[in-house]
């Protein structure tokens, strides 16, 4: 079983911005750490959260799962959301399941918001 | 028909001069004698008294003697109406025909005219003819002596069919007759022949409708017809007993909506419907009106059913307008108990396993409890010191909350009582008690306050379970109805049954929480169908490996299922999350596409009522992807409709061929709204298969490209299905270096060789 210590996320802040760097595998085992690092990341003033995908190697659907957690928390706050794919088994399961549709996706983390 | 009842065309008023007067009345005689049939004839739909009718019509006038003759099915001729002026003759001759039936290939004028459908004019008819046209000496004799001299003779044709034929004819000193009668016969036959013909098809009507009504009372659904204004027209004997009814009088001399009256129906999630609601009326009004689910409740007894409803128009057969709507009731009320059931466990595992504190946790299932089950529900826990502690209490009326905890607290059951909880708890078996009488209530009441209490809180119905850990006795969980809400049935018993157990688990987890993982694996069991249905010409197959430790339970599942007629639906699913809590969102995603499927089996409308039913979860956040594939049999290939909600495509695999991934990508269930998802139409040949699998053998084939699904399902496409499906597991679980991430799943279906459904195909 995995552990969980295979997922690493570090926050960067910049121009009104929070990006959640994810590292690792995104799966049942982790997912809870990334609400808690969304919790931990205090969002007070931030107009827009990204979560930068491109590091994952692996997403499963409590990955997805989680992704929306934060989603709906971001928007909830008042904030933008966006994310940055990544992986090809990333944008595979995001494509599969059409979320994709439901999400604002931009290429890299510091890219514009359309 | 031309002519109505009643009117008779008047003679010219003014004769032509002289030398034409004669003429000029015989036609008026005709036209008369035209509009007179005419009025018979569209008159009665009793051909044999009309045909009557209008042979007497053509006497005296237009002949003496008048015979209609028909061809029956057998090719004979037999003698329908016979009329004559002279007295006797009629008779006579009807004796005769009886004796010595016409020859069809006789030389007969009546024979000769229905074989050629042409009519003969018989000017005048010499003793030598008459003796030719006998069938008899004693015919023969009959038409000489009758004084037979001139006659017609007219084909009756209808729709390009010759039906018999109408004979006119005249005696000794009767004036011989002329192109002009023959006209005028002729057009009396092709008259009559077409009331024939209609009176016909109208008695073979009949017979068809008296088949059709022997079938429709037969059939087990409740059917009705109604009209516009909402009066039933029919219903059959299901429906009498469907709506309680005792005679067919009674029904169709209701009035609209008086039945329904009787009955509280609500919409599924609780609204209460009325009469403009029912599909019928929506058709009448022009509205679509899709399957409508109701949950419909006896006003008198309390009894609650499931019915699905669906409506149908006929239109008239003249005007093309929608004259009856058709209902069809069926009872799905099991199908649906089971559904809600499941749904409910599922909510109940989740909230039981979302606290250890289990006080609180019973708190929540008490509300639960009532909310959806009863009116009230108060939960009973043994101590450390065997004594009897109510923990929980839930009363829907928070006006009687109060008093529902006061009588807890008060009058504390203990485990001398001689029944209601302690009797379940000292007995560990569950009990309902349907109608508690007054009575009742006194003899339980241990004082005149509590009996006060009691009668005020109000009790019908009381179910008491026991809240049961695996080794152990921990308290028991009472349900109560009040008069006027819902009854409690043996169905609701095994629910709470399960109820007690699954509550009684959640607090024996807390302190001893690897049971937990226990039940997860008793629990997985009940996640997959028994064993799969056979479908003749097709084999089919499935394999499961669930991941991890052993004390994981998969969120994965399969269902195989008949959805009427020669079709079949296929489901495969992956529920998010592991473990009890995606178990029992599992059995929920199972049953309920069951019932989706009964209410519309159209792929994309199922998937989308799961997703509604998901997103209606409490708390929420249960998701799941589906790939549905509804399967007609029949003809040399089966037909296939394939919808998918956030699922990997099943792929088509056969002889000499590539792997073919199949449908769309549709969005997965229960995780944002709105979903889009689609149905695409394929066909399986004979011996191909459609491989259905979860993303955990998707997975699996993306780590080692050369080992894919893709690959090993063409090159394995002749090896035995379930073999096939074994070793694609086999190889996924090495893929994954013998420790997958995920569940692997997979069902097959493939089309036997020899596709005609027949003995040889179910050797397989």
């Amino acid at each position: 079983m995995s552990t969980g210590d295979q997922l690493q996320i570090a926050i960067r802040r910049g121009s009104g911005r929070v990006i959640l760097e994810l590292e690792g595998e995104l799966d049942m085992a982790s997912s809870g750490r990334l609400r808690e690092a969304l919790d931990g990341a205090c969002l007070n003033g931030s107009r827009t959260v990204v979560l930068d995908l491109r590091g994952v190697s692996f997403l499963d659907s409590t990955g997805l799962k989680a992704i929306f957690g934060v989603r709906n928390a971001v928007c909830a706050a008042g904030a933008e959301f966006a994310v940055t794919p990544g992986s090809a088994q990333v944008r595979r399961l995001l494509s599969l399941t059409r979320l994709d549709e439901h999400l604002h996706t931009i290429a890299t983390p510091d890219s514009a918001l359309a | 028909m031309t002519v109505a009842g009643g009117s008779r065309a008047d003679p010219p008023a003014a004769p032509d001069p002289a030398g034409t007067e004669a003429s000029v009345e015989r036609g008026a005689r005709a036209a008369a004698l035209l509009v007179e049939s005419g009025a018979v004839l569209a008159g009665a739909l009793d051909f044999a008294i009309t045909l009557s009718q209008v042979a007497r019509l053509t006497v005296p006038d237009l002949a003496d003697l008048c015979v209609i003759d028909l061809q029956d099915q057998e090719g004979g001729i037999s003698e329908l109406a016979v009329a004559a002026a002279q007295p006797g003759l009629a008779e006579g001759l009807e004796a005769l025909r009886k004796r010595h039936p016409l020859d069809p290939e006789g030389a007969h004028p009546v024979a000769r005219v229905i074989r050629s459908g042409e009519s003969e004019l018989l000017a005048a008819m010499s003793e030598q003819q008459l003796r030719s046209f006998a069938q008899a000496s004693e015919h023969s004799r009959f038409m000489v002596d009758s004084g037979y001299r001139s006659a017609v003779v007219a084909p009756l044709t209808a729709r390009g069919r010759t039906l018999g034929a109408l004979s006119t004819i005249r005696l000794a000193d009767s004036e011989p007759y002329d192109e002009q009668d023959r006209e005028l016969v002729c057009e009396l036959a092709r008259r009559a022949a077409l009331a024939l013909d209609n009176a016909q098809l109208f008695s073979d009507a009949q017979a068809m409708e008296r088949r059709l009504e022997a079938v429709l009372e037969n059939l087990a659904e409740a059917i009705t017809v109604v009209e516009e204004t909402g009066h039933t027209v029919f219903a059959n004997q299901a429906a009498l007993e469907l709506l309680g009814i005792d005679s067919h009088e009674h029904l169709l001399q209701a009035r609209p909506g008086e039945i329904m009256k009787r009955f509280v129906v609500l919409d599924e999630s609780g609204r209460e419907l009325d009469f403009e609601a029912m599909p019928a009326r929506r058709l009448f009004r022009g509205e679509p009106a899709p399957p409508l689910l109701v949950r419909n409740i006896v006003r008198e007894t309390g009894e609650e059913r499931w019915l699905i409803v669906r409506a149908s128009p006929i239109a008239g057969p003249a005007s093309g307008r929608m004259e009856y709507v058709v209902n069809v009731f069926e009872n799905v009320t099991e199908v649906k108990r089971a559904q809600l059931a499941e749904a409910f466990m599922a909510q109940a595992s989740r909230v039981l396993s979302s606290s250890l504190d289990y006080a609180e946790t019973l708190r929540r299932v008490a509300r639960l409890a009532a909310n959806q089950l009863a009116d009230w529900c108060a939960l009973d826990v043994l101590d450390e010191r065997g004594e009897l502690e109510r923990v929980a209490v839930h009363h829907n009326d928070p006006g009687k909350l109060a008093l529902a905890e006061l009588l807890g607290r008060s009058y504390r059951p203990t485990l001398v009582d001689a029944m209601g909880v302690s009797d379940v708890i000292r007995t560990g078996e569950a009990r309902i008690f349907n109608d508690v009488s007054d009575e009742d209530l006194e003899t339980y009441a241990s004082d005149a306050e509590h009996l006060r209490l009691l009668r005020e809180v109000g009790a019908r119905d009381v179910i008491i379970v026991p809240l049961l850990a695996p080794a152990r006795m921990l308290g028991a969980l009472t349900l109560v109805s009040s008069h006027g809400g819902r009854r409690l049935t043996e169905a609701d018993l095994g629910v709470a049954v399960r109820l007690g157990r699954r509550a009684g688990t959640a607090v024996e987890s807390a302190r001893l929480y690897t049971v937990r993982s226990r039940i997860a694996r008793v629990l997985q069991r009940a996640l997959l169908p028994d064993s799969l249905p056979e479908l003749p010409g097709f084999q089919i197959a499935a394999s499961y490996r669930p991941a991890g430790e052993l004390n994981e339970v998969g969120g994965d599942f399969y269902d195989v299922f008949p959805c009427g007629g020669d079709e079949w639906m296929l489901v495969i699913g992956d529920v998010c999350g592991k473990g009890a809590e995606a178990a029992s969102v599992t059995a929920l995603a199972r049953h309920t596409l069951r019932t989706a499927a009964m209410l519309d089996a159209r792929p994309a409308a199922m998937l989308e009522l799961l997703h509604r039913t998901l997103r209606q979860q409490e708390p929420e956040g249960e998701m799941c992807t589906v790939c549905l594939v509804r399967v007609r049999a029949g003809g040399a290939r089966a037909e296939l409709t394939i919808a998918l909600a956030g699922h990997p495509r099943p792929l088509l695999v056969g002889p000499g061929e590539q792997a073919l991934a199949l449908g769309r990508p549709g969005t997965l269930l229960g995780m944002v709204d709105p979903i889009s998802v689609e149905e695409t139409a394929h066909q399986l040949g004979p011996g191909q298969t459609l491989l259905l699998f979860t993303d955990g053998v998707a997975e699996a084939s993306r780590a080692q490209p050369g080992l894919s699904v893709e690959r090993l399902g063409a090159r394995l496409h002749d090896v035995a299905l379930q073999d096939m499906l074994e070793q694609i597991e086999t190889v996924a679980v090495q893929c994954a270096g013998g420790q997958p991430h995920d569940d692997i799943a997979l069902l097959g279906l493939r089309l036997s060789r020899i596709a005609a459904v027949s003995l040889e195909s179910n050797e397989l």
